[in-house]
């Protein structure tokens, strides 16, 4: 294309027709390819470019202002423009290094190429699973509050408890059926054990391990406190004469608050002796460890490892059936303890799973549970089903950062996981 | 072309002569719907005046009325033999809970043996005896309250399946926490009628008077002792409220419908502790299974995108092939629309008790 600046009149009077807009050529006819460019908004406020014009000629300088910068671009090949775009309006200050990547342009209308600086959200809050460890230390917190309260709910609950001589254990279906096996709780305790170490070094093993931890914890606290609510408004006499309860301190304050000591720092179980409380009956808090340990365990590890599930859930049942061979609980705190975590657990899941589920509306009567707010603040930056990938809990590469390249390899280690897919490999 | 002489808005060409008289004029606008139908209309060669008046007619369609063709398939089917199978598992349900009261009641421990169980609610409200009473008031009222209510419901088949649903599996989950532990009175009040040991004519008397007096003590059948856990009354209570609520409008007059209701069940579960008639715990119990069950079972249904995705939890439940059996024809959320109960021929008309926006008012048409 030959340089604007070189137009005749006659060439003007053809672009103009080409570009759409016969009705200037009268007007311009005496207009070369300089003073075309040369153009203002002024010349349209007189005669007889006014009358022509319906627009103040804003198309016609438009197109003007195009064949400038292609002209400019044309005399000078490459060019490190700063504030002209092809098609006239500016964006913000950022809009820096505009250079022109393909030096001349074939169409006058993408004549250079700008950079625009999008700023983009950080690496975290662009997961999907962002791991905000503080939301999985308030959700701590709340677990060891609640864990806390039913120590001391159960050491209230002990002096209200009627003696076996006034209250003699109800009776139970399955105490009818099978009689106490002495060494049964321990047994029932050391698997509960079991599964809990198995749930640790599971839960370790995680790569999204803040999210998950923040879900047990959520998990366990609820359930928790739904106990202190059911233990202290009835009291259950206890299930067999084989029971040897602590003496009751009535109104001896410091010594009841050393039981509660004693019995979190043992957990609660028989076999670090911290479980000489009686009357925390309904419902059962050993139940609920067997059975949300197994749930955990199933729900984040790979479905492959069948063999793994049916041991645990074999492990589970074996503990559950030995509380009760034991004649440790009433059949009734087993079966609501069963049905309460089991239900909790699939409806926090499946509110965590649904992104519809997220929001209360009137399809969705899940929100209309009580901790529907605090589910929300915990879940409400997951986007999408938890994957179970796998991690290293140690980043080992951190330790070997400082050493020459020689020692590159170790990195492999780190954000070692299993791979599924193809999809998945990155 | 003919330019239509109705009143149009921004027809400025045409002229109006006189109201009951139309004059074609000819202008030289283009009009969108010429080609196809001149190029017919010129094959036929009717007259000339015919055929500007039919394209007057047409012009003056402001839509076009597209007619769509009904899906075959109905959205909310009635199937009233669903409803007569779930109503007959409801009414098994009831009936097996009267016998296992029957039998529970012999294996009450006796007052002497075992006395009420501390419980932190009766130490605070000593007994009263009209409170009970209240309890069954209230309680009649809601179930009246809701069975009118369900009459004028349009998709009654529906929503009756699923309260015969709920109720039959309240009422089997009661049956297993009522068996397996049996708690002793709550009250010295109770007078528990004697066992009978090896009566077992005397216990089928027991289970019809239990069974048609509806367990309640107004009609004298709650003389039985041993169904403590969990409450047959709370979950009557509470689940009339919950369907009350669910199945009608949200405006202002209902909203103080829903109050009062709500505190009529409210008062009606708290008399029956004041009665001292049952442990604090099983109104505990009975409340959070009935919610539970409720709530899960109609996020199922109104979100029946969940019953296929694979990590679905809700599907976990051991009642979900009835769900299915249930629900399988159901393909919309039950929308609440009130319509008379008798349906004469062209009387039933469709009160929808909630309008959205006109799209629905357009749709309903």
């Amino acid at each position: 294309m030959k340089e604007v600046g070189l137009w005749s009149a006659a060439e003007v009077s053809e672009w103009l027709v080409e570009e759409g807009m016969p009705e200037y050529s009268e007007a311009l006819r005496n207009y070369d390819g300089r003073a075309l460019l040369q153009l203002s908004e002024l010349d349209f406020g007189n005669p007889p470019l006014s009358k022509v014009t319906g627009d103040n000629g804003r198309q016609l300088l438009e197109r003007v202002e195009t064949l400038r910068i292609s002209n400019h671009m044309e005399v000078h090949k490459s060019v490190n423009h700063s504030s002209h775009h092809a098609n006239g309006h500016i964006g913000n200050g950022t809009a820096s290094n505009g250079k022109v990547l393909n030096g001349g342009s074939k169409n006058a209308f993408h004549s250079e190429a700008v950079r625009i600086h999008i700023p983009l959200p950080s690496k975290q809050e662009r997961s999907h699973f962002p791991t905000e460890w503080p939301k999985t230390a308030l959700s701590f917190l709340y677990a060891l509050c609640c864990f806390v309260t039913t120590s001391v709910v159960i050491s209230v609950v002990h002096e209200r408890v009627p003696s076996k001589k006034e209250s003699p254990p109800l009776p139970d279906k399955f105490f009818d059926l099978f009689d106490r096996v002495q060494w049964a709780f321990s047994i029932c305790e050391m698997i509960g054990m079991l599964l809990v170490a198995l749930w640790i070094v599971q839960w370790l093993l995680l790569k999204h391990r803040s999210i998950v931890g923040r879900r047990f914890f959520f998990i366990v606290g609820t359930l928790y406190l739904y106990r202190c609510v059911t233990m202290y408004v009835t009291t259950l006499p206890v299930p067999g004469m084989h029971f040897k309860c602590s003496p009751k301190l009535f109104g001896d304050y410091e010594a009841q608050m050393r039981r509660i000591m004693k019995m979190i720092s043992g957990g609660g179980l028989s076999i670090t002796g911290s479980h000489t409380m009686c009357g925390d009956y309904l419902y059962s808090g050993h139940t609920v460890m067997l059975t949300l340990t197994y749930l955990f365990i199933k729900e984040y590890s790979p479905r492959r490892f069948w063999c793994y599930h049916w041991i645990c859930l074999c492990l589970s049942a074996v503990g559950i059936f030995c509380i009760l061979l034991a004649h440790d609980h009433y059949t009734v705190d087993v079966v609501v303890a069963y049905f309460i975590t089991t239900r909790l657990f699939w409806w926090y899941h499946t509110m965590a799973n649904q992104q519809l589920l997220k929001q209360s509306s009137q399809g969705n009567p899940f929100s209309r549970v009580w901790w529907f707010r605090l589910f929300l603040y915990f879940e409400q930056n997951v986007q999408g089903i938890v994957p179970r990938n796998y991690q290293l809990p140690l980043q080992l590469p951190l330790l070997w950062s400082w050493l020459p390249g020689s020692w590159l390899p170790w990195q492999s280690l780190s954000g070692a996981r299993v791979m599924y897919s193809r999809v998945d490999s990155h | 072309m003919a330019a239509s002489k109705f009143p149009k808005s921004g027809d400025s060409n045409s002229h109006i002569s006189s109201a009951n008289h139309i004059e074609v004029t000819v202008a030289d606008r283009p009009h969108p719907q010429d080609t196809p139908d001149n190029g017919r209309q010129c094959n036929d060669r009717p007259s000339r005046f015919s055929r500007s008046f039919a394209k007057i007619l047409r012009k003056n369609q402001d839509y076009l009325q597209i007619t769509i063709s009904e899906p075959k398939l109905e959205q909310l089917p009635a199937e009233w033999w669903k409803t007569g199978v779930v109503f007959l598992w409801a009414l098994l349900n009831l009936f097996l809970t009267t016998v296992m009261i029957t039998v529970v009641h012999e294996r009450v421990p006796d007052k002497s043996v075992s006395p009420p169980l501390p419980d932190k609610f009766f130490d605070f409200v000593s007994r009263k005896d009209w409170a009970f009473r209240v309890t069954e008031v209230n309680g009649m009222l809601l179930v009246t309250a809701w069975f009118l209510q369900w009459l004028f419901l349009k998709h009654k088949s529906i929503i009756g399946r699923r309260f015969f649903f709920l109720l039959g599996t309240l009422y089997l989950y009661r049956m297993v926490t009522m068996y397996i532990t049996t708690l002793p009175v709550p009250s010295d009040h109770m007078n528990c009628a004697p066992k009978l040991e090896d009566d077992h004519l005397g216990r089928i008397h027991r289970i019809m008077q239990l069974f048609f007096g509806g367990g309640l003590s107004i009609t004298g059948s709650h003389m039985m002792c041993g169904d403590f856990l969990y409450s047959g009354h709370t979950v009557m209570l509470t689940v009339t409220f919950l369907f009350i609520r669910e199945y009608s409008p949200s405006s202002w007059y209902w909203t103080v419908y829903h109050l009062i209701c709500w505190v009529l069940s409210a008062v009606g579960v708290v008399c029956i502790l004041v009665a001292h008639e049952h442990y604090s715990i099983d109104v505990v119990v009975a409340y959070f299974v009935t919610t539970r069950l409720f709530w899960w079972y109609h996020t199922l249904a109104n979100n029946q995108s969940l019953l296929d995705s694979p990590h679905n939890y809700l599907n976990k439940v051991w009642w979900r092939y009835f769900f299915r059996f249930m629900e399988r024809n159901v393909r919309a959320v039950v929308p609440c629309v009130f319509s008379w109960p008798i349906s004469l021929p062209r009387a039933s008309f469709k009160i929808p008790c909630r309008r959205y926006s006109k799209v629905q008012i357009v749709r309903e048409e």
